[in-house]
């Protein structure tokens, strides 16, 4: 914990007028005050929004009222099998891509925090897709995926593969969404896992080194626990992201084919305004806003991540 | 003995294969863009794919950024997000300082903290409904300045927690002892605390910039016209059910990454705090 300084009162130093003893006496409150009341004008206002759109019907038409309709919209999700395709796939989506990246960016990590000293060249590089629009990201993948020319058919033909329509195939879609989702993020995962790493104590491995603990040990009980708190981290806001993914899918498969790739994201997206029903969009929105809320106030508890 | 120092050597060259391999898999694509960007359509649709542009061309810039308005989008997109970041940087800066050295009473700094990163959790497509009905409802369709609102929403707590990172870092006793010379609290603020924190100021602003500048889903409901839409927008809209313009969009889209390859490249040192809010330092 840093040192909070103490309050400011009418102190010795306080001087000049009357107007500048008070923003003195008031600073605390006034330094946060703008930002608060932005933010609760931007977040306040939609919830409230949302709360009462999810328990009425909103007409297309915006002269007429109104009307009540009680959990109507709620009991809706449970009939719904559009919302339980989009809840199943973004959970596929979110639980594949996520582990994969954390694998592949911890594995990486590992081999570059043991075998290479000189590090910041080759960081900057491994770094770059996640910096990258992801509407970039999602054409860059669309052409190597084509499945006429694209790159990923050509080296598959050279490898005595059949070709293959990736995004626009059912049974590889998902598959394509997560491979482009793996190269943008792994980077995320590796560059976190890389600074953990770099912030180890080095005395116990010593210490294990001298007991003849092998590699496997010395990562287990030593590199794993030492991590845990930048996992948590890291994973968290992975997670976050990857249950609200959007524009991946909007531009690379559109949610097809047959809906294997739809996410929750995207299906709100097309009943607020392909459908044009706020109401139920409301009680979807409402839903995601409370898993996510609820898993990360969990995962944050359960990690002790807490300030 | 010898055998060790084989099996050591052996270990070292896979470790370099699987690192130049990562590095390659992460490099082709963004090459694979650029370098398409840079043919002609014949030679973009050319099977076995052309591995190098051989008859190099600037068509598809001059068709994107002349004929068609991407220049416009891209001066949108740069607008929006220095604007954003503008608020957001000066807004965050003041309340993370205010979080990182006040006294609350109870555990409000710690509620408050916790609040402001909670508003950071809520998916943007929960809150762009009701924000796209109130920009309606106030004529605001399609400007900047609506764009730039609800981006402000997801960057100012992004920018709080961030300085409220780079201020703990810095010792409370060189502003006291300014405090103790006479200077007000603000004053120490102002003259001390803040210029010790240029350079998370300005990691701070890079992300929001980078941010801004790739954001699409709000940009996509709130614009609809040339006026207003942002370059990921612009982009999209090349792509369309009947036709992709393979070309425009290689060249837009290798556009729009170069800035971002450049800041990404001046913010290294700070990426890892700027990725974590704040909560691991690289």
């Amino acid at each position: 914990m840093t040192r909070a300084l103490p309050t400011p009162t009418t102190s010795h130093h306080a001087r000049g007028s009357g107007l500048e003893q008070w923003v003195e006496r008031h600073l605390r409150i006034l330094m946060l005050a703008p930002a608060m009341i932005v933010l609760l004008a931007l977040t306040i206002f939609p919830s409230a929004y949302m709360l009462i759109a999810a328990v009425t019907r909103i007409s297309p038409n915006p002269d007429l009222p109104w009307e009540f309709a009680g959990y109507q919209n709620f009991a809706r999700l449970l009939t719904d099998q559009q919302f339980h395709i989009g809840l199943r796939n973004t959970l596929v989506f979110t639980v594949a891509a996520v582990t994969i990246e954390f694998l592949l960016g911890l594995g990486l990590a590992l081999l570059l925090d043991r075998y290479v000293r000189k590090l910041n060249l080759l960081k900057t590089l491994l770094m770059l897709p996640m910096m990258l629009p992801p509407v970039a990201v999602a054409i860059t993948w669309k052409l190597i995926y084509e499945p006429q020319f694209g790159v990923l058919n050509e080296i598959m033909f050279n490898l005595g593969l059949p070709p293959q329509a990736w995004a626009g195939d059912a049974r590889l879609a998902m598959l394509s969404v997560i491979i482009a989702d793996v190269w943008q993020w792994t980077p995320f995962m590796f560059l976190l896992m890389l600074a953990g790493l770099a912030s180890l104590p080095i005395e116990p491995y010593e210490a294990a080194a001298i007991d003849g603990a092998s590699a496997w040990r010395q990562f287990r009980d030593l590199t794993l626990p030492f991590l845990k708190p930048v996992i948590a981290i890291a994973l968290l806001l992975r997670i976050m992201d990857a249950l609200r993914l959007f524009d991946l899918v909007f531009i690379l498969t559109g949610g097809g084919p047959a809906d294997r790739t739809k996410t929750l994201s995207l299906y709100i997206y097309q009943v607020a305004y392909r459908f044009a029903d706020q109401s139920y969009a409301a009680a979807i929105s409402l839903f995601v806003l409370f898993a996510t809320v609820a898993f990360s106030t969990w995962f944050i508890r359960r990690m002790r991540l807490a300030d | 003995m010898l055998r060790s120092r084989t099996a050591a050597i052996t270990q070292r060259l896979a470790a370099y294969c699987g690192i130049a391999i990562a590095l390659l898999v992460t490099l082709f694509p963004v090459y694979w863009i650029a370098s398409n960007s840079f043919k002609y359509d014949i030679d973009i649709f050319a099977v076995p794919p052309e591995w190098y542009p051989v008859n190099p061309t600037l068509k598809h810039y001059r068709a994107a950024f002349i004929e068609r308005p991407f220049l416009q989008y891209a001066l949108n997109s740069l607008i929006i997000a220095v604007s954003t970041t503008a608020v957001s940087v000066v807004l965050g800066t003041l309340a993370g300082y205010a979080l990182a050295r006040f006294q609350y009473p109870g555990r409000w700094r710690h509620q408050i903290s916790f609040w402001i990163l909670s508003t950071r959790m809520m998916p943007p497509i929960v809150t762009i409904i009701p924000l796209y009905l109130a920009f309606n409802h106030l004529n605001m369709l399609n400007t900047k300045m609506a764009v730039v609102i609800a981006y402000t929403a997801f960057n100012l707590p992004f920018a709080t927690w961030m300085m409220k990172s780079y201020f703990r870092d810095l010792p409370v006793e060189l502003e006291e002892a300014a405090m103790v010379d006479g200077d007000t609290r603000f004053g120490a603020f102002l003259r001390v605390a803040l210029p010790l924190a240029r350079p998370g100021l300005a990691a701070t602003s890079i992300f929001c910039l980078i941010i801004s500048w790739n954001e699409f889903l709000l940009a996509l409901i709130l614009t609809l016209t040339d006026r207003s839409q942002t370059l990921p927008i612009g982009i999209a809209g090349r792509v369309t059910q009947y036709h992709t313009y393979w070309g425009e969009i290689s060249a837009a889209g290798f556009f729009a990454c170069i800035p971002i390859m450049i800041f990404a490249f001046i913010v290294q040192k700070h990426l890892v705090r700027g990725l974590s809010f704040g909560a691991v330092k690289g």
